[in-house]
């Protein structure tokens, strides 16, 4: 039997997602966003959110999919916060906030399409391990990172 | 003046400045009792304390031989004598003139060193001091002081008692003995030592945030030599399998002897590597704990910045014709110093506009019936990490509907965004650039002047200002900033359109650089071009045409370099910001800033770019364990050298030409490590404790395996006698100190 909890269903690109709301602190809109060169795909700037230094991701390059065009100013997004990091994860818009059926890797919404699931935790953790490759380090086996303690590795739907 | 037998030049200098500081505080404490007292006469005891604190300046500035002072000094105190005893008598008036001339003292004293100016100040509180023995009838002019007796000097007098002042009307309570804090001694230091000290700090972090990369790369390599080892284990294992002679079984044998040292080895990286997380970690709390302490000696309470406040104000509405009284609160709220410096201008802006534009003429208030004198309040006090600035007034606040109809009447806005904007967007809006300008006369614009670079100013400082207001009843500008700000100097430039910053303490100068140049001449030696339109470039921006580039000169480590940018946009303060866990692992950037638009401005590392100037230089970068870089390495290196700065120089210079080299502060350590690896190249020192050069020497050709290594050595003895022994141990070359790089290439290519 399914979890009922409580998401948010986004559009993104013309495909539909669902996060956890407990991952989400607010919806906002992007102040003005900086290219950051050598960062990988999936983080697409940063942005001064109220005097801290927000990273703007991109859901496609973290899913396996295709990166979206450039945030800007004005867009929306979802403010996730994991252990302390946030990042901004940018939106076309929100379509519900909701308390529905969810089984490991997708929802079923209102009008029982099946949308398909994020894990905040593991893709800030992607992030992170993105941007480390760039230095070169291959992903940590054990962990004192920031992202930490969310173990496991489930793949995404 | 002072006999040079009293004080050097330096020693003066000295004594002047903490004479300066001392005036400041002087001169401030008699301001605030003649502004707390308004209209009514101050209490004899805080006329006493003014007095006091005057004689003991003008005590300070004989010994120092500053004769102008004396006299301006002594003026003063008679003058505020002439109060006391009634000869003269106290009004608005006269308490306005006291602080005017209090103002130009000031002013003198901070020409001190330039004389003419100095002295036309002086000249200047003469002709007020003149006129306000005037305004009292009373022509008896101001004695000339007598000759100054040189008195001991009082250099820490002075100092503001701290004074609990919740909501008093102006900042300082007038209470007697000012000087003393709880008997403790006070240690007067030059702020900008302290300031010194801070970017010193500034630095530590950038270094300690390095630090923690090289020790992360440690691990990945101490896992990897552990990986190595197991698959040699393996290869071991199944090499013993099909070991059928014996000589395979003798290999066999010495491969499990080595795979053993490996093991060993492998082990002690990793604990050294465990224990130097650990180390790095304490570092990381020691640093901290020394920026805590550095930022509390830069606090200031908000006292001087209230007190500035109602010296502007008083300015401010004797030349509007308002009569305003400003109310403080929290005037012990505790922030950084230099926010407190960049504080001052937007308040005395937004303070400017509630006597200007805020508070209604005498009349209009009792109309609308409301104190004839208007009050504008000041408040700070702490929320968590930030402080809360408050600044209203009690005027006749700001209409969202006049402001809309504005907006639309200049075109700023169509009449569908003015209808659909909320009355907080309407208010907002009036930060803009451009609301209004000085052009406009009329009372709501003005009310915009200057309002988008205050805004500006409180961004840059990492806060944020937000404006609520009653129509009719006034208004009320909140800011909240950080407590502390780690300000630092950058050089900031332009690079595909965003400006990007550098720690101005590593940039050496401005340039420019020819669009096909891979070098451009230094000061000393030829410094690679780093082009940062490739290295910054993403997809979306166009390719850079090669053309002829700014370029900005960067060293870092002991190497230079210039990197090219599109334009240099100057040196400029900035408040380092960190980047945040994601971004942190990106080796480009040591951190972000600001801008006073509100944008982030990445800030580049210069050791990354000395990483990309000289690539392959083991010095700089350990080579990635997982992607081994295509480097020629001429071999690894042993530094043998007592001093640390030669064996730094040394290391420098043979990273440069591909050496990969390890250190030993003496030839006992060196025989130890020569035993553990194998070297190509030994460069040493003769005298050195425990175990000299020859020692080493006659050591290394004892043993088989390193008989044979290559000998340089480096002395500041070269004498006929050490080059011949130095021929009879093979070695292959000597070279005396001063180590130059050119010499000691020389030595390696020797024979």
């Amino acid at each position: 039997m399914p979890d009922l909890k409580n998401v948010i269903v986004f559009a993104l690109g013309g495909a539909r997602w669902a996060a956890e709301i407990r991952y989400v602190r607010e919806v906002i809109s992007l102040g003005f966003v900086t290219t950051v060169p050598t960062a990988p795909a999936g983080i697409a700037g940063v942005f001064n959110l109220r005097g801290a230094i927000t990273p703007v991701l991109d859901l496609g390059p973290l899913v396996g999919r295709a990166a979206h065009p450039a945030p800007r100013q004005g867009d929306g997004a979802l403010l996730l916060e994991v252990d302390g990091a946030s990042a901004a994860l940018r939106l076309d818009n929100v379509d519900e906030i909701a308390t529905l059926p969810v089984s490991t890797d997708a929802v079923r919404d209102g009008r029982g399409r099946m949308v398909p699931l994020i894990d905040p935790p593991q893709l800030l953790r992607r992030a992170l391990h993105a941007a480390q490759a760039v230095r070169g380090d291959e992903p940590p086996t054990e962990s004192r990172l920031p992202v930490a303690d969310l173990d496991g590795d489930p793949t995404l739907g | 003046m002072v006999s040079d037998a009293d004080f050097d030049a330096d020693e003066l200098a000295m004594l002047r400045q903490l004479f300066r500081d001392e005036a400041h505080e002087a001169l401030e404490a008699v301001t605030a009792r003649a502004l707390s007292a308004g209209a009514g006469a101050p209490s004899a005891d805080s006329l006493t304390e003014m007095m006091r604190v005057t004689h003991t300046l003008k005590g300070s500035a004989g010994t120092l031989g500053l004769d102008d002072m004396v006299d301006l000094a002594h003026r003063l105190e008679t003058a505020l004598d002439q109060v006391r005893t009634g000869q003269l008598a106290w009004t608005a008036r006269v308490g306005d003139q006291i602080v005017e001339i209090v103002d130009g003292v000031r002013a003198h004293v901070d020409a001190m060193n330039e004389p003419i100016a100095a002295a036309s100040f002086a000249d200047h509180v003469r002709a007020l001091l003149e006129r306000l023995a005037e305004s009292s009838g009373d022509r008896t002019r101001a004695t000339p002081a007598p000759a100054p007796r040189p008195a001991r000097p009082t250099l820490s007098d002075g100092v503001p008692r701290v004074v609990d002042g919740a909501d008093t009307t102006l900042s300082i309570t007038p209470s007697t003995d000012l000087p003393a804090v709880d008997g403790r001694p006070l240690l007067r230091v030059e702020a900008e030592r302290i300031d010194a000290l801070m970017s010193s700090t500034g630095e530590l972090l950038f270094d300690r945030t390095r630090i923690e990369r090289r020790v992360q790369l440690l691990r990945t390599l101490a896992r990897d030599l552990g990986r190595t080892r197991q698959a040699l284990r393996e290869e071991v294992g199944q090499l013993r399998a099909a070991a059928t002679d014996a000589a395979r079984v003798a290999l066999e044998e010495r491969l499990r002897q080595v795979e053993a040292g490996l093991a060993g080895q492998a082990t002690q990286l990793a604990q050294t590597t465990a224990a130097l997380l650990d180390e790095t970690e304490a570092l990381r709390h020691t640093i901290g704990d020394i920026q805590r302490g550095l930022l509390r000696t830069r606090m200031q309470t908000s006292r001087a910045l209230f007190a500035h406040l109602a010296r502007s104000l008083r300015a401010i509405s004797r030349s509007a014709g308002v009569r305003v009284e400003l109310r403080t609160s929290g005037d012990d709220t505790e922030f950084d110093k230099a926010l407190a410096e960049q504080l001052t201008d937007p308040l005395v802006q937004l303070l400017r506009n509630a006597v200007v534009h805020g508070i209604e003429t005498p009349d209009e208030r009792i109309a609308r019936g409301k104190p004839q004198v208007g009050t504008v309040r000041v408040a700070a006090r702490h929320d968590g990490n930030l402080v809360l600035v408050e600044l209203s007034d009690d005027g006749n606040g700001i209409d969202p509907r006049k402001l809309r109809e504005r907006f639309v009447a200049t075109g700023r806005w169509t009449a569908a965004r003015a209808e659909l904007a909320s009355d907080d967007d309407v208010l907002a809006a009036i930060f803009e650039p451009g609301v209004s300008s000085r052009d406009d006369a009329d009372e709501l614009s003005g009310r915009g002047i200057g309002l988008d670079l205050v805004r500006e100013t409180i961004a840059r400082l990492g806060g944020e200002i937000r404006l609520t207001s009653s129509p009719g009843r006034g208004t009320t500008f909140t800011m909240r900033l950080p407590v502390s700000t780690a300000v630092t100097q950058a050089m900031l430039f332009k690079v595909h359109g965003q400006v990007y910053a550098l720690p101005q303490v590593h940039v050496v100068e401005t340039t420019s650089v020819e669009a096909d140049a891979t070098t451009v001449a230094g000061r000393h030696e030829q410094l690679p071009v780093v082009r940062l339109e490739q290295v910054l470039s993403d997809p979306t921006s166009p390719p850079a045409e090669p053309q002829r580039r700014a370029g900005v000169v960067v060293t870092y480590a002991g190497k230079g370099l210039v990197c090219t940018v599109d334009k240099v946009v100057g040196p400029r303060e900035i408040v380092v910001r960190p980047l945040g866990p994601l971004l942190a692992p990106l080796p480009l950037y040591a951190g972000a800033t600001i801008s006073g638009s509100g944008k982030v401005q990445l800030i580049l590392d210069p050791a990354a770019l000395v990483r990309l100037a000289y690539p392959g230089s083991p010095m700089i970068d350990l080579p990635s364990p997982s992607a081994p870089s295509p480097q020629t390495l001429a071999g690894r290196a042993l530094v043998v050298d007592d001093s640390r700065a030669i064996r730094e120089a040394l290391t420098a210079m043979l990273s440069r030409e591909g050496w990969i080299v390890d250190v030993a502060e003496d030839g006992a350590r060196a025989v130890q490590m020569a035993q553990q690896l194998r070297y190509d190249l030994v460069v040493t020192d003769l005298e050195m404790p425990r175990l000299g050069g020859f020692e080493l020497i006659g050591r290394l050709r004892e043993n088989r395996t390193t008989a044979a290594t290559a000998v340089v050595i480096v002395t500041s003895r070269a004498s006929p006698e050490n080059r011949r022994r130095a021929r009879d141990l093979g070695v292959r070359a000597l070279v005396a100190k001063p180590i130059t790089r050119r010499k000691l290439l020389e030595a390696l290519a020797a024979r």
